[in-house]
């Protein structure tokens, strides 16, 4: 326990408990009003202390956990220190009856869709939340999922898409574009967002900080009136109208299923609301009932255009879990591969992002490469796209002979293809200018946001899990972090030309001293045993079936683990409860925080700007929706 | 029917003949157009191009084109349906009407060139009908009732009317060293060979041109109107079956006929880059051939050149395309007018390049001027160097 | 000592004549062309159902049952695939084997290839070597979902794309 925590204790005596976990310092808030009171005294504390960034918030429910819990349901805050490299996990105990806690929205913007998330999943409410909304599930969805008193196979038939027109009517009001008269109605107290969740309790409070919001009935009338939304001033002469217009879910720039409503004048983007969840599918509920190392495939699919960093993310949060070191070998395999897929992320987000800039030949120029790479990967893993590679302890697979030439010779070609596109584009006046100066985010704006990877080091912050906590022996290898200077867009996007190269220093090192020896250290409860042991040996077998039937055994803890995927931090919060299936599988996506803040970045520039910009934010709606 | 025909008087005869001649090829020109952009475009982007239909693909658009005309007709239900129903038509219109003013052709001896009519207001008449496209993507756009459709069509009047001005006044240049509007007197003041072709004189305005008129016809990187990836389809959104084949069909006429146009007033129409022997000349027949053949060539590579274009550069942005044109093609090319004007004022005696050469000299020295000094006391920029 | 990402404005130097960079542009482009116009080979695209790409060995495709010499299957019903399986596309009913020597044998033996997330755990899980994935087989198309259900006789049919291994 370092000073700062100290401080703490000391100074909230029975509220807090400080605890050291395996994942760093561990903060725990006792189920009581005056721990639950404390609460935001001790955030702040924490964030004055240098813990100034929310990683992340999420909820676990211990219903039917083996060990007793002083609380049924604990809201996890994960605070990182950049500076120090510190991290401390923050638990708040809340009680079944009327789960409340106070909303951080105020300290952190990234908070707001975490929040809600939380919300949607759990039911725990944020008092003094701006908008507290489902956020993945339907709004129309009854229950929430996560509780595991949610059945499993539960389905629900949901019918009506959201307007959004809530939300965007308490946007426009920010930004003064509603007329006065709608103003004064707006104002009406009691009237409340459309809430379909059973502890919607009317009247709750839990709309302020934005100022309230609007009934059904306001909101009907602002979308069929003319003339009722506000003209910004100088336009107010030309009596000029907003237009609203859905970019998304199914819209050309947004590959996958993303939904932006905007608000247009003319076709500057004067305000802007988001929504997700078309592609939710439940992994963190649907990996409960799977075995510790039948969540690999589940997690291909999160970022599928770098699926194996998610398994190797996955696995290496369950070896510390387990307190098991993979061999030097695997890791070596897993720096290769791992970085190569960020480098098959990058061009899949450049060559995606030139598409819909109009640049259409650097797509296939970019692409061809990256087919090759798959190629590989085929050859490795068996498989293109859902690789599956990673096993808790090591890998699926050792690398076949004349892999680390294949990969080379790859490399070598994805450095000649960059330099076609270098020369196509980088000084090619009609891109700079398009990409100059849009959506720019400043590095406090970004680290509030809680943005990582490529575009919180656009904004300038060299933040990369990598260096700040090594894994895998990245500390072995020399490698630098670009860091951009105005955080736009255009550092966006050619921060991503920076890193493939160092990835590619990273692989060229990590091949010329690669390890030999087994990918699975030795260690019989978690590696499945040779092939030949199983079938010819008892023992192995024996060791094999019970592997195989019960899965991993972790022994109960959690912890929170965190890997430089490639579109930056992606952690997971696993819950063990001794047996050989998760308890709680959070898994915090970097996209999620890249999005919540895309609607608001957005707002000011063009219809063609928002597009650049969400090609630049390389949003990957699997991993978002989860 | 045909005895009717041959009565009527010879000029009328062959104005009708001229037009199913023009129909006969522009058409099927247009299909292998897109034949041709879809083999190149490939050969561009590391893509085999069309390859299934027919030997080597070659049927592909034949086949696109019979599938879209076999399609459903959708209109949209809240559409308004005469604009709906009309704009394609409209669409279609000027691009085929701007051929009655080109030369594609020569016969021999003493017959005159082939074109449907030689307007002394040729040029004139092509700016006139051009503008028509303006309508009619304003009319799909609004006629939609479509969000995307509205702003496409929007985007594209804003385009269109910006572009029609320094193509008009790159026109001005070509027509102060002629004299004269019509598109024959323009193409034979520039026989003699290459030279003599109104590029040399008009290098500024021939690249203005050439800007203007890929903006017109809306490719890359003028292609905002239609741009995909923001606008989905842009003013054509909600077409499908023929009307959208008439829009796609349309818009690659458009491209030949802005190509033809750039051939016959920049790179002197029928005629061969070099001297022409008499034989040739003399043939009515044969030169015709001769010169259509020059004329389709030209035409040809002008073509590739815009695909060429297209498979190179991204898309400007609504604001940006409107700045290009206002603040940087009218000034430059309002320089080129009054330089024209005044060095051809100085030196003007006849046709050829032994009297443009002032105009020429000082375009050209004004051009590298300007890229030379310019590039000298801009700020400099970072080079970006990634080293892998 | 940190990198940092160089800003390269348009607006300054020789990016603002735009020409320059169209010309080099143009330049990579016709290169490209040239290149694959003269050598239609160049073009890696696979033309695909004329030519079929090979997968390599260990890719993971369609799922066969592994024979004993008589025909019959090597899979000794235990189950430990279907219980592996991530996405529980594996049914299998068990029976007795009339030879004494092997226990069970499956009565029964299903895959939906629709639910299969082609993981490869059941090939991992398998303590015999009766079922792989070497088959090799990538493209599945049926008029009915029902056709998706791979029956026991069929994954006894499949073979391997390459030479028995072991």
């Amino acid at each position: 326990m370092n000073e700062t925590l100290q401080q703490i204790k000391e100074r909230f005596q029975e509220a807090v408990a400080v605890e050291s976990g395996r994942d760093g310092d561990v903060v725990v808030m006792a189920d009581t009003r005056s721990a639950r009171g404390a609460l935001l005294e001790v955030i702040g504390k924490l964030r004055d202390l240098g813990f100034t960034v929310l990683t992340d918030l999420a909820g676990i429910d211990y219903l039917q956990y083996p060990i007793q819990q002083p609380g049924r349901f604990a809201v996890t805050y994960i605070l990182s220190d950049l500076k120090r490299r510190q991290r401390v996990r923050l638990k708040a105990y809340v009680g079944a009856q009327d789960p409340v806690l106070p909303s951080v929205t105020h300290l952190w913007q990234a908070a707001n869709w975490l929040e809600r998330e939380c919300w949607d999943q759990f039911g725990i409410r944020f008092e003094g939340h701006p908008n507290l909304k489902r956020l993945l599930n339907h709004h129309e969805f009854v229950g929430h999922p996560l509780r595991k008193d949610y059945p499993m196979r539960s389905r629900q038939p949901l019918s009506e898409n959201d307007s959004l027109m809530d939300e965007m009517v308490v946007r426009l009001r920010q930004k003064g574009l509603l007329l006065p008269g709608i103003e004064a109605q707006l104002a009406t107290p009691g009237v409340r967002v459309s809430d379909h969740g059973e502890e919607a309790a009317p009247g709750s409070p839990s709309f302020g900080a934005r100022g309230g919001a609007a009934s059904a009935a306001v909101v009907e009338r602002i979308t069929a009136l003319p003339g009722v939304l506000g003209e910004p001033e100088f336009y107010r002469d030309l009596h000029t109208e907003l237009m609203f217009l859905n970019i998304g879910p199914s819209h050309p720039a947004t590959h996958g299923t993303l939904r932006a409503l905007v608000a247009l004048d003319g076709e500057t983007i004067m305000a802007a609301v988001g929504e997700i969840g078309y592609l939710h599918r439940g992994f963190e509920k649907s990996t409960e009932v799977q075995t510790y190392n039948g969540v690999i495939p589940y997690t291909d699919r999160l970022n599928y255009v770098s699926a194996m960093m998610n398994n190797f993310a996955y696995c290496k949060t369950i070896e510390k879990l387990l307190d098991i070191e993979t061999t030097e070998r695997t890791k070596a395999i897993r720096v290769v591969i791992a970085e190569l897929s960020r480098i098959v992320d990058h061009l899949v987000c450049i060559g995606a992002n030139l598409v819909d800039l109009g640049a259409l030949t650097n797509y296939w120029y970019l692409f061809n490469v990256r087919e090759k790479a798959y190629d590989i990967f085929d050859r490795l893993t068996g498989a293109r796209l859902t690789n599956s590679y990673g096993r808790i302890g090591g890998l699926a697979r050792d690398f076949y002979p004349g892999c680390g030439d294949d990969i080379l010779r790859v490399l070598k070609e994805t450095e000649k293809a960059i330099a076609d596109v270098e020369q196509l584009i980088s000084h090619n006046r009609i891109l700079l200018d398009r990409l100059t100066g849009i959506s720019a985010v400043t590095a406090e704006e970004a680290l509030s946001r809680g943005w990582t990877g490529p575009l919180l080091r656009a904004s300038g912050v060299d933040y990369d899990v990598r260096k700040a906590f090594p894994y895998d022996g990245y500390e072995q290898y020399d490698f630098e972090i670009p860091t951009g200077t105005v955080g736009d867009t255009y550092d966006r996007f050619f921060i991503r030309f920076y890193e493939m190269a160092q990835s590619a220093r990273i692989i060229r090192q990590a091949l010329a001293k690669m390890p030999a020896g087994p990918i699975f250290p030795d260690v019989k409860t978690a590696a499945l045993p040779p092939k030949d042991d199983t079938y010819n040996n008892i023992e192995g077998l024996m060791n094999h079936f019970k592997l195989i039937f019960e899965g991993v055994k972790v022994p109960p803890g959690e912890l929170y683990d965190s890997y430089e995927a490639a579109n930056g931090e992606l952690g997971f919060l696993v819950v063990a409860d001794g047996s050989g299936k998760p308890f709680r599988n959070r898994c915090r996506p970097p996209s999620l925080l890249a999005y919540a803040a895309f609607p608001e970045i957005i707002e000011g520039h063009m219809i063609a700007d928002a597009i650049a910009t969400l090609g630049g934010l390389n949003i990957i709606a699997g991993e978002l929706d989860r | 029917m045909l005895e009717r025909f041959l009565t009527l008087p010879a000029p009328i005869m062959g104005t009708i003949a001229a037009i199913l001649v023009v129909f006969a090829v522009v058409l099927p020109a247009a299909m292998f157009m897109v034949l041709w952009e879809r083999i190149f475009l490939g050969k561009l982007t590391q893509r085999p191009g069309p390859n299934r239909v027919g030997p080597r693909g070659l049927l592909q658009t034949a086949a696109d084109a019979l599938k879209l005309l076999s399609k459903e007709d959708f209109d949209p239900k809240n559409a308004d349906h005469a604009l709906f129903y009309w704009a394609p038509v409209f669409f279609m219109l000027p691009s085929f009407l701007v051929y009655a003013v080109v030369p594609f052709g020569k016969f021999g001896g003493s017959y005159g060139p082939a074109l449907i009519s030689d307007l002394r207001v040729g040029l004139f008449f092509i700016v006139a009908v051009f503008s028509i496209h303006t309508v009619a993507i304003m009319m799909a756009g609004w006629g939609s009732n479509n969000k995307y459709s509205l702003l496409g069509g929007i985007r594209g009047v804003a385009q269109a009317i910006s572009y029609e001005l320094p193509l008009v006044f790159s026109f001005l240049g070509v027509i102060l060293l002629t004299g004269s509007l019509s598109t024959v007197r323009i193409v034979e003041a520039q026989s003699g060979g290459v030279w003599n072709w109104y590029i040399v004189a008009q290098p500024v305005a021939f690249l203005v041109y050439l800007v203007c008129s890929i903006a017109e016809v809306n490719r890359v990187p003028f292609d905002i109107p239609e741009a995909e990836s923001e606008l989905v389809s842009g003013y054509n959104t909600e077409y499908s079956g023929m009307r959208f084949a008439m829009f796609f069909l349309a818009e690659y006429a458009s491209l030949f006929a802005t190509s033809a146009i750039a051939v016959t007033v920049f790179l002197g129409g029928w005629t061969a880059p070099f001297p022409e022997p008499a034989v040739i000349t003399q043939s009515p027949l044969g030169y015709f051939v001769w010169s259509a053949f020059w004329f389709a060539f030209k035409v040809f590579g002008l073509i590739t050149l815009a695909i060429w274009i297209r498979g190179t550069l991204p898309r400007l942005r609504a604001d940006q395309l409107m700045n290009f044109a206002w603040k940087f093609l009218v000034p430059v090319v309002l320089a080129n007018v009054f330089a024209t004007g005044l060095l051809g004022f100085v030196v003007k005696s006849g046709n050829g390049l032994g009297s443009w050469w002032p105009v020429a000299l000082g375009t050209w020295l004004a051009l590298g001027g300007w890229l030379v000094l310019g590039w000298a006391t801009a700020p400099k920029a970072e080079r970006r160097k990634v080293a892998y | 000592m940190s990198l940092k990402v160089e800003r390269v404005q348009g607006d300054r130097g020789v990016e603002s004549f735009y020409l320059w960079n169209v010309v080099q542009g143009l330049a990579v482009t016709v290169r490209h062309a040239v290149t694959n116009l003269r050598a239609p080979r160049a073009v890696q695209t696979t033309n695909y159902p004329e030519e079929k790409k090979v997968m390599p060995p260990g890719y993971r495709g369609k799922h066969r049952l592994v024979p004993r010499p008589d025909g019959s299957p090597k899979c000794t019903a235990c189950m430990m695939c279907a219980t592996v399986c991530p996405a529980r596309c594996i049914n299998i009913e068990a029976g007795e084997h009339p030879d004494p020597t092997i226990e069970k044998f499956p009565v029964q033996f299903d895959i939906d290839l629709l639910k299969c997330v082609f993981c490869g755990y059941c090939v991992e899980a398998c303590p015999v070597d009766a079922i792989r994935m070497d088959s090799g087989v990538y493209t599945f198309a049926e008029f009915n979902r029902s056709d998706f259900v791979a029956h026991k006789e069929q994954l006894l049919a499949t073979l391997s794309q390459w030479a028995e291994p072991r």
